[in-house]
């Protein structure tokens, strides 16, 4: 009985974070999209010098743009980032960039030109790329439910794809939390995939443990969620070791890595994080739940027949 | 005599552990340092192995030569386009896949014949193109190159310019009298002049027509030709010619490309996120191997024993399947892959840990434990396969890079948990059969004791 409550209270938790995503969403603080989902053209040049954000946003003014965002950035705050989420042309782009290198290369003559990196990516590009994402996420999540339900059971492949489905909700909710230290890039699909794979990891040793459990004879008359507790704690060591090894090379790679690196495995770590919290304390319980739920109403079914 | 016999197999099973682990680790640290360092196969050193696996603090000039790197580590520019075909062509009844393939040759030859000899053309998706130009970082040059309109040239026997392009009122693929594929050119009357004239003092020579600086044909001029209708037949195919009259008639290439997304990666952006990566990868492995040491001691030291020898096999993999390019994402693959395999290793150990503590004597829980763990070693991996070959199906790009050094990953990881481990755990216990050694020591002594209790 402790233990059901235990999974209420972390169902509760897992919700919060979800509930709180979708109301900031609503209001109007969604999730902060980056060029690859938004559209648009990103600048990226290093001045060599300190500069006036205000002398970039007059140059592009007198280049017709109106709608920009010009962002500083670096150690010594010389990186100049322009991003201008409309454009209509693909030679607009040219004329732009050339209009603005002209005007700002009077002002600031240690200006690097030559090694700017300008991004631009069309306005339908991103509706590609969520369906994309979405349609791969569903076929990883059914093909394991598959894969599952042959190896161990339905009710297992159905508790683990909702597990799955939890940690990728959990990442989506951070990205809209963590709105103001992260963009969500193309990047993000392949750390969400990670996940998917990677989470399934700990869910499988840990199913693994209850099938093995279960088939025990001196196990037979325990209600299911308790074997789920013995197969959790029979697997603790070894799922806190390797969350603990994976999370030591992630985090050293957001530590060390540049910006599109931590763009990249900041979701992953709150993902495994999030895999961690549901193998142990969610999955097994679900599966416990339908095998003793939905297994009993079944029978019943029957035998009223 | 029996006791003594079975004492002597013993013996000398334990010689044969320790040479089978001292062989392995002679070929272990020399797998790894060639794999640093390359080596020279001969004494002139014409012939080399050259290295694959990167070092600390890489730049792109000391990295191995052997794997190729994507454009987000080496700096260039990327483009993607979206293609469609006019209606006018459709209700003409082209096929789509045909022109997108002209298309994209029309553009790989372009790029290379201005030098751009190490740019991809490649298909993306089902109507994308994606041109990927490393090592260059202005963009504008390049794009203006690949959407140019066809040049038509018509050259005298000098090799001068008399003729070009805009004195072309149509042209049409067909076929000459000989049913040979052909094109036919329809000039302006002002061109036809032109070419009248030239055609009048040529008489004898030869002239050669050009598309794009490609020779479409050099016939000798047997008489002046007026009118301005020329056939040109030359050493082209059937399709080719329904090409060149396209790119002719529409200016540039067969198919409308509208430019979906375009990135430039400076040289030096690439080299630092190269160098950070590389570095990070290579902390994180030295603390991931301190951990394994630290929570299960001699199990650990042939933990990170196995994950060397997966380092050398995962980055040889990488060196020689062909077509792969290392980027950002893929080396974020390789270190997840890292984590997967230190955790199979950890799951087995666990389970070896577990015998150990029932009472068993080492030799039989590795045994025992190691079957225990395999369902569960097999049954993670081949979800992770599943994720990656999805990735793989459905990613484009850098998601690509990705699953790619994912799923290598993981195979290697799964080849060195099962063998190499097994083949490690199995001859080191047959040398060192202290259970203490295998795991925190404290634990295992109260739980032996326990158990012992329990059977009593």
């Amino acid at each position: 009985m402790v233990i059901k409550n235990r999974m209420k209270i972390c169902l509760i938790i897992s919700a919060s974070i979800m509930l709180i995503a979708l109301v900031m969403t609503i209001l109007g603080y969604g999730i902060n999209f980056g060029i690859d989902f938004a559209g648009g053209l990103s600048i990226e040049y290093n001045m060599n010098s300190t500069f006036e954000q205000s002398d970039v946003e007059t140059a592009l003014r007198n280049q017709g743009i109106t709608d920009y965002k010009v962002t500083t950035s670096g150690e010594e705050g010389s990186t100049l980032n322009i991003r201008i989420p409309k454009l209509n042309s693909d030679e607009e782009i040219q004329v732009l960039q050339a209009g603005i290198e002209e005007e700002l290369l009077q002002k600031y003559p240690n200006m690097d030109t030559d090694n700017a990196t300008a991004s631009y990516v069309g306005p339908t590009a991103g509706a590609t790329l969520i369906k994309n994402a979405i349609l791969s996420v569903l076929i990883a999540a059914a093909l394991m439910l598959i894969y599952i339900a042959i190896r161990f059971s339905l009710y297992s492949g159905m508790a683990a794809v909702i597990g799955l489905l939890h940690d990728v909700f959990i990442m989506l909710s951070f990205m809209v939390i963590l709105r103001n230290i992260i963009q969500m890039n193309s990047s993000f699909i392949a750390a969400m995939l990670t996940i998917v794979g990677y989470s399934i990891n700990n869910t499988i040793v840990i199913f693994d443990r209850i099938r093995e459990n279960n088939s025990k004879p001196a196990y037979h008359s325990l209600p299911r969620d308790e074997i789920v507790n013995i197969s959790i704690s029979e697997s603790l060591g070894r799922t806190v070791n390797t969350t603990l090894t994976t999370l030591v090379t992630i985090v050293s790679l957001y530590v060390l890595g540049v910006a599109s690196i931590r763009e990249f495995s900041l979701p992953i770590i709150i993902g495994i994080l999030s895999g961690l919290y549901s193998a142990n304390m969610i999955n097994g319980y679900v599966w416990a739940f339908l095998e003793e739920h939905v297994k009993t109403r079944k029978k019943t079914v029957k035998k009223h027949k | 005599m029996k006791v003594n016999n079975r004492r002597q197999v013993k013996l000398a099973r334990r010689t044969v552990s320790i040479i089978a682990l001292c062989i392995l680790l002679v070929v272990t640290v020399l797998a790894g340092y060639i794999g640093v360092n390359g080596m020279n196969l001969d004494s002139r050193g014409l012939y080399k192995l050259l290295p694959w696996i990167p070092k600390t603090n890489v730049t792109k000039e000391t990295w191995p030569a052997s794997i190729a790197l994507g454009l987000d580590l080496q700096g260039g520019v990327f483009v993607e386009y979206e293609a469609s075909m006019s209606d006018e062509l459709k209700s003409e009844g082209y096929n789509f896949n045909t022109l997108l393939e002209n298309t994209m040759d029309i553009i790989a030859r372009r790029l290379s014949e201005k030098g751009f000899t190490e740019a991809t053309v490649s298909k993306l998706g089902t109507s994308g193109i994606r041109v990927e130009i490393p090592e260059v970082t202005d963009p504008s040059a390049v794009l203006d190159l690949i959407g140019s309109p066809a040049k038509l040239e018509f050259l005298d026997y000098d090799g001068n310019v008399f003729l070009e392009g805009r004195y072309l009122k149509t042209a049409t693929a067909t076929e000459d009298e000989n049913g040979d594929p052909a094109i036919s050119f329809s000039l302006t009357s002002e061109g036809a002049e032109i070419f009248g004239d030239m055609t009048a003092k040529s008489i004898g020579k030869t002239i050669t027509i050009q598309l794009d600086g490609v020779e479409l044909m050099s016939p000798t001029v047997n008489s002046a030709i007026y009118g301005g209708n020329i056939l040109v037949t030359g050493t082209f195919t059937e399709d080719q010619a329904e090409t060149y009259a396209l790119q002719l008639q529409s200016g540039s290439l067969p198919l409308d490309l509208r430019q979906d997304k375009l990135d430039t990666v400076s040289a030096t952006l690439g080299d630092d996120a190269l160098g950070s990566s590389v570095n990070a990868a290579i902390i994180g492995i030295l603390l991931v191997m301190i951990i394994m040491v630290v929570r299960y001691r001699l199990s650990g030291v042939l933990a990170d024993w196995a994950l060397c020898i997966y380092i050398i096999i995962l980055f040889l993999l990488i060196a020689i399947v062909p077509g792969i390019q290392l980027t950002l994402p893929g080396i974020a693959g390789i270190i997840l892959g890292i984590g997967m395999a230190v955790d199979a290793n950890v799951v087995i150990f666990e389970r070896v840990k577990e015998e150990a503590l029932a009472g068993r004597p080492i030799i039989h829980a590795v045994r025992v434990g190691f079957k225990n763990a395999m369902s569960a070693v097999v049954d993670a991996n081949i979800t992770t396969i599943i994720a990656a070959i999805v990735l793989l199906f459905f990613g484009t790009g850098s998601v690509q890079g990705f699953a790619t050094t994912l799923l290598l990953s993981v195979i290697a990881s799964m080849f060195t948990a099962i063998i190499i481990t097994r083949f490690l755990l199995v001859n080191m216990t047959r040398i060192f059969k202290d259970p203490k050694l295998y795991t925190t020591s404290k634990k295992i002594n109260v739980q032996v004791s326990v158990t012992a209790k329990e059977a009593k």
